[in-house]
């Protein structure tokens, strides 16, 4: 089954998807209208920021088993077995948080929800788009994702997409910095940031 | 927050005691929300985004895979061009927009309805007026000033072929600017016709974009820059040496504390005329203060420190820190540079925030506009109101950091031959000598992105150690004089030529040259030195670096700098490199264009070593010796 | 295949799940004390509080599993694979598991037997309380560690006046630093809670009719209560193991498959005594996370499936009024021993995050508010390897996991 495949070298921190998806769990589902709802809708992916400023998306891994499934008190989060999505029945979620602590990725949001939860806080994440896979459509990220960070496929494709990569690059085929060819500007920006980064962390001073 | 973290940010002291007093205080700056922007979009820092219409808005996928072309088809190096443009048309406006207010003032001045100003430098005016083919033999000052306006209104306007202070340039240099077709005709016109060319269906050849991109710089340099500043000598005085002291020690626990901060001096002028009235002065002490304490923040301050020796609390990363002292009964703001976060920083405190600027208007800020007729009385009226406000001060939230360093500011074209004896000669013998290697300048701005004030600091230090003459601007040149780089004493710090050099003129080895539309006297000597040696810029020992930029304005100035033939790195990447052709043209094409490059290096370290090489080639092109 | 399950909590249940899906066929009983179908025990004190009704509470069995409630075991023989029980039953078994659980630890003071004194342990307690508060004003809760502080919170919501006591200088002083306390104790006492400190019950007074009206404490004090609650932790239940060769420390001892010293017989949760991935030690870690686990693992290798329990850490999770705090592992190391403290308070933000590191190694974390990535925290803490980013790092409210974890999917 496809699947929405992460792949964080190629994340460019545009944060595209963090609105795509927040429109795509709004009443509206409507950017322009979305953001003038109450209560606000919230992204279920998080562009989270490396050291240097580089964007990682960070998703649910819809883990199995799934560790917050295991610490959910009332039993609300559960697998859909036919999608392979980790879900939370906002009718039966109190709030607890007790997931904040299980997940080991940091992806559960705890909010009034336009989607699911209009009247209370409950637990939000990823729900991997079901009512827009329901209508033939793919998950908001993935769609509106264009650098390739965030793609929609078979999870096995991607592995040995994975591989090869990694298979290049070790044989010295292709080594590390020659990878950077596909995209040399992005390469170039982000050693040049990371090095701007580094020369304030080393404390080097004037002298 | 720990110290470490704080250092990381600055390496000055009062700006990390301010720091930990505003994480204190409950105040957010500009750090924090640099922070909280991580991280920053990758197409907008490619320059792949662009939203010029609405058939868009549209980015390119750098790794390939994702669309390729807007939705117009332009493609990525189309989309970068136009994007960079825009920066340099946004950079120009504003410097030549600060220009042409000093021009309405002289006019002003010559109608005799600006009370509050006089022409301060006559001989300038004369000087500036013979350029500009105005009469001014046997006339009255009054007239010759109005004649002098119009025709510097008549470079904004489209009704010439080219600017007038066109004629300063070297002829190799204004030749190679016809040959290149990028001779700027109209300081407006070149702006305006940039956003044309960049609107959607019109010049979509990314080369002959990034032309009319210089071409729009060069009306920058040599044309609105050009004016605000020599028309700011002919009003307030041409800049001599002048003493005085630099960073947040300058503020005064026992006086009434008023900051100027911005860029043109038309509104700090006058306040400074008010803070010196004897009156007021009065009052201040009635108030319980023994004075009127004036200071300097970002470029409407160097304007005061070069002509008054008024002294400087900092430059732009500072502008929020002295608020946080506690101490400031007020600021005075024009434009630019201005972060409109600074009324919330001042609603911390007791500082009154005034906005000054009918184009300038500020969130938390009280506007209180200037004109050239009511300016005296409303400088006046401020002041007397930030005596009041003295009384207001609540002492358990002062904290005033360090002591103050000294500096020698006030070195102009004109003060510069004149320490050198009326002739550029002295100097010419010590570039070719080699006791002098040759000359840099470091300009522009604070970006917190890099750590505040080492890009300056260091690259300055390294030059200056291998006998580079240093002449610095704007925020670069608060940063090196906080280090205690603008002494006679930092010869010590120079390497044995250039020690021997300052000493015997008894100058400093980094010469403060003023704001950063001020970056022309640079422009202007480097011209002088050409012209003295029959050459083009591009040939002399000249680098230039903008160690820590962050504004549009710094990208017009980097790029009228390299259009002049001077070479120029840059401390943080501009929005370029998502197109390796234009980054390709900007850092190695254009030498063979113009006989000078970009290039880009975050470390100074490594800054300082690509300029001394620049610098020792160009020596050897000369046929001087190289190192 | 005969499994037989001690207790009815979390533990017992996920093992019972486990064993399931692994042997649809095996025969699974269990054995439960309360006479209450298995719930969720953590959410007792939402019950308290009046956030939840008690049918939320209930936790469903896997198919064909036996339920043996008010009855538990008195005796174990592990030779004969049986266990007797208090209603006189004998159970035969192939696998069994010890999931007995743990009891609230009792007090010194006299008179403890009177009504609307309680321990906050099942839920038959919980409804007693309930039925208590109508006419109840003022409650006195005994104890500043969690049930302590859930009690107090759970009056508190429900309009009663509460006094805590607490012998240590604040509140949670098990889990949390003094920094933390201090924000918890202000948040409780913002919204009417009076502690305490340093003293403790010396005897309860009776109204009369067998109820509680007031305590004397240890200073002499008296003071007023209608209800009071007696939160002094819990102890594993393992008193019936004697003779049984089954080895008992504090809990009972079990190794990563989490095999007791008796063949084929498991234990799980509360009353396990397993290894403290934070500490470096043996420990009873009894939270309901952990027991969930363990009850999994246990079940797992009980039907023969490999599974490995790498250790446990203590933490919580609490949400008081507007007040969010987690706490992983070890917060409040020995002073002097080699622990590393990084912390960083934002008054402005209210936001708090101490973390304690133990050579290159996270080993304890407290956050409070922005609580979102505690459980990146958790798990960095868990994997026990250094950490893999400047600790700095971690003291931002949002941790970056792309550094953590970079080729996860």
């Amino acid at each position: 089954m496809r699947q929405v495949v992460v792949r964080p070298e190629r994340c460019v921190g545009c944060m595209q998807c963090m609105a795509a998806c927040a429109a795509a769990h709004s009443q509206s589902g409507a950017l322009a209208a979305a953001i003038r709802e109450y209560p606000l809708p919230g992204p279920r992916v998080h562009v989270g920021s490396g050291r240097y400023g580089e964007g990682f998306p960070n998703r649910c891994r819809h883990c199995d088993p799934a560790p917050c499934m295991t610490a959910c008190l009332p039993g609300a989060i559960y697998r859909d077995g036919n999608w392979d999505t980790v879900l939370i029945d906002p009718s039966r979620c109190i709030n607890c948080a007790s997931c904040a602590m299980a997940c080991p990725f940091g992806v559960i949001r705890y909010h009034r929800d336009p989607w699911v939860s209009p009247g209370r806080a409950v637990a939000v994440k990823c729900d991997n788009c079901l009512h827009r896979r329901a209508k033939g459509l793919i998950p908001a990220c993935a769609e509106v994702c264009k650098s390739g960070a965030l793609t929609f496929q078979e999870p096995d494709r991607a592995m040995k997409r994975r591989t090869d990569e990694i298979s290049r690059r070790t044989s010295g085929y292709v080594d590390q910095e020659r990878s950077g060819e596909e995209a040399p500007g992005f390469m170039l920006l982000r050693q040049l940031k990371k090095r701007s980064g580094q020369l304030a962390e080393s404390g080097r001073g004037p002298r | 927050m720990d110290q470490k973290r704080f250092s990381q940010r600055t390496i000055t002291e009062d700006g990390r005691l301010m720091l930990a007093k505003s994480e204190r205080d409950g105040v957010e700056t500009v750090w924090d929300r640099l922070e909280a922007q991580q991280p920053h979009c990758g197409y907008c820092e490619l320059g792949l985004s662009c939203r010029n219409c609405s058939m868009g808005p549209c980015r390119i996928d750098p790794f390939g895979e994702g669309p390729q072309q807007g939705v117009c088809g332009a493609d990525s190096d189309i989309i970068v061009a136009r994007n960079l443009g825009r920066m340099i048309a946004s950079g120009a406006a504003s410097h030549s927009d600060h220009g042409r207010d000093l021009v309405e003032v002289l006019e002003a001045v010559a109608d005799g309805s600006a009370p509050g100003y006089t022409i301060a430098d006559e001989a300038k005016l004369r000087r500036v007026a013979a350029e500009y083919g105005v009469e001014a033999e046997g006339r009255e000052a009054g007239a010759v000033a109005r004649d002098l306006a119009r025709a510097m209104q008549e470079d904004y306007g489209t009704r010439l072929s080219r600017l007038g202070l066109l004629s300063r340039a070297p002829e190799p240099r204004r030749a190679l600017w016809d040959r290149l077709g990028i001779t700027p005709r109209g300081i407006d016109r070149e702006t305006s016709e940039m956003m044309h060319r960049t609107h959607m269906g019109v010049d979509n050849d990314w080369q002959n974009l990034l032309l009319q991109a210089l071409r729009n710089a060069l009306s920058d340099g040599w044309g609105g820059s050009m004016i605000a500043t020599e028309v700011s000598d002919i009003l307030f005085g041409t800049p001599q040496p002048v003493a005085s002291r630099v960073n947040l020690g300058v503020l005064k626990e026992d006086q009434v504390n008023i900051a100027v901060h911005g860029h043109n001096p038309i509104v700090s002028e006058t306040i400074m005329r008010a803070c010196r009235d004897e009156a007021l002065l009065r009052k201040a002490r009635d108030r319980g203060a023994s004075g009127i304490n004036l200071v300097g923040l970002c470029c409407t301050g160097n304007e005061l420190l070069m002509r008054h020796g008024v002294p400087m609390a900092g430059n732009h990363l500072m502008t929020e820190l002295a608020l946080v002292t506690g101490a400031m009964e007020m600021m005075l703001v024009d434009y630019q540079c201005i972060m409109p976060s600074l009324g919330q920083v001042a609603s911390c405190y007791h500082t009154q925030m005034i906005s000054t600027s009918d184009k300038a208007k500020f969130p938390g800020m009280e506007h209180q506009e200037f004109h050239s007729d009511n300016a005296a009385d409303l400088a006046q009226r401020l002041v007397e109101r930030a005596v009041d406000n003295f009384g207001r001060r609540n002492p358990d939230k002062v904290s005033i950091p360090s002591q103050p360093v000294d500096l020698v500011g006030g070195f102009s074209v004109e003060s510069v031959l004149q320490a050198l004896g009326g002739s550029l000669d002295p100097l010419l013998e010590a570039l070719k000598s080699g006791k002098i290697r040759g000359a840099a300048g470091v300009v522009g701005c604070n970006n917190p992105k890099i750590r505040h004030d080492l890009g300056h600091t260091a690259l300055t230090s390294r030059l200056i150690e291998n006998d580079v003459l240093v002449l610095d601007t704007g925020c670069a040149a608060v940063a090196n004089a906080k280090h205690g780089l603008e002494q006679a004493e930092a010869a010590e710090r120079a390497g044995p030529g250039l020690k021997e050099v300052c000493s015997s003129l008894g100058i400093p080895p980094v010469l403060h040259f003023g704001s950063c539309v001020d970056n022309v006297r640079i422009l202007v000597l480097a011209a002088e030195l050409a012209k003295a040696l029959g050459q083009d810029i591009s040939a002399l020992p000249l680098a230039g670096a903008a160690p820590e930029w962050y504004s549009e304005k710094a990208v017009s100035i980097g790029a009228y700098c390299v259009a002049s033939g001077i070479d120029t790195v840059l401390g943080p990447t501009p929005p370029v490199t998502g197109s390796m052709n234009v980054t390709g043209l900007l850092t190695g094409g254009l030498e063979d264009l113009l006989g000078a490059r970009f290039a880009v290096e975050p470390d100074p370290e490594e800054a300082a070593k690509w300029m001394l090489s620049r610098i020792e080639g160009k020596r050897k092109g000369l046929g001087l010796d190289g190192r | 295949m005969r499994h037989l399950i001690l207790g009815s909590g979390i533990a017992g249940l996920q093992a019972a799940r486990a064993i399931r899906s692994a042997q649809p066929e095996a025969a699974i009983t269990m054995l439960g004390r309360e006479p209450d179908p298995l719930y969720a025990r953590p959410m007792i004190s939402h019950l308290l509080e009046g956030s939840v009704q008690p049918s939320q509470l209930e936790l469903g069995l896997p198919p064909e599993v036996r339920l043996i409630s008010q009855d538990e075991a008195v005796a174990v023989d592990a030779a004969d694979k049986t266990v007797a029980t208090q209603q006189g039953r004998k159970l035969a078994y192939d696998r069994l598991l010890i999931a007995t659980g743990a009891d609230p630890r009792g007090i010194g003071a006299q008179n403890t037997d009177l009504e609307n004194i309680h321990f906050m342990r099942t839920k038959v307690q919980v409804r007693d309380m309930l039925e208590a508060l109508p006419g109840s004003r003022r409650a006195l809760v005994l104890g500043g560690g969690l049930v302590g502080f859930k009690a107090a919170y759970g009056f508190l919501r429900q309009g009663l006046e509460v006094t805590m006591l607490i012998r240590s200088e604040y509140p949670l002083s098990q889990q949390v630093d003094p920094i933390t306390g201090g924000l918890v104790r202000a948040k409780l006492q913002e919204n009417g809670l009076d502690v305490l400190v340093g003293r403790d019950v010396a005897r309860f007074e009776e109204d009369g009719s067998g109820r509680v009206r007031g305590a004397e404490l240890t200073d002499g004090t008296v003071l007023d209560c209608d209800v009071a609650v007696v939160g002094k932790g819990v102890l594993p239940v393992t008193g019936f193991l004697q003779g049984s060769g089954v080895d008992v420390d504090l809990g009972v001892l079990v190794d990563e498959e989490m095999r007791t010293s008796a063949r084929d017989v498991f234990a799980a949760g509360d009353v396990a005594e397993h290894f403290d991935l934070a500490r470096d030690e043996r420990w009873v870690n009894a939270i309901w996370p952990e027991a969930a686990d363990q009850g999994r693992i246990a079940g797992l290798n009980m039907t023969g499936v490999p599974a490995r329990y790498p250790g446990s850490l203590s933490r919580n999770t609490i949400r008081i009024f507007d007040l969010d705090l987690t706490t992983c592992g070890l917060v409040n190391p020995p002073a002097d021993s080699g622990y590393e403290i990084l912390r960083e308070e934002d008054p402005g933000r209210g936001t708090y995050r101490r973390l304690v590191f133990l050579g290159d190694r996270l080993v304890g974390a407290a956050c409070v508010n922005r609580i979102e990535h505690a459980g990146v925290l958790r798990s960095l803490i868990g994997s026990r390897t250094p950490v893999p980013c400047p600790r700095e790092d971690l003291l931002r409210e949002s941790v970056h996991p792309g550094g953590l974890f970079p080729f996860s999917r």
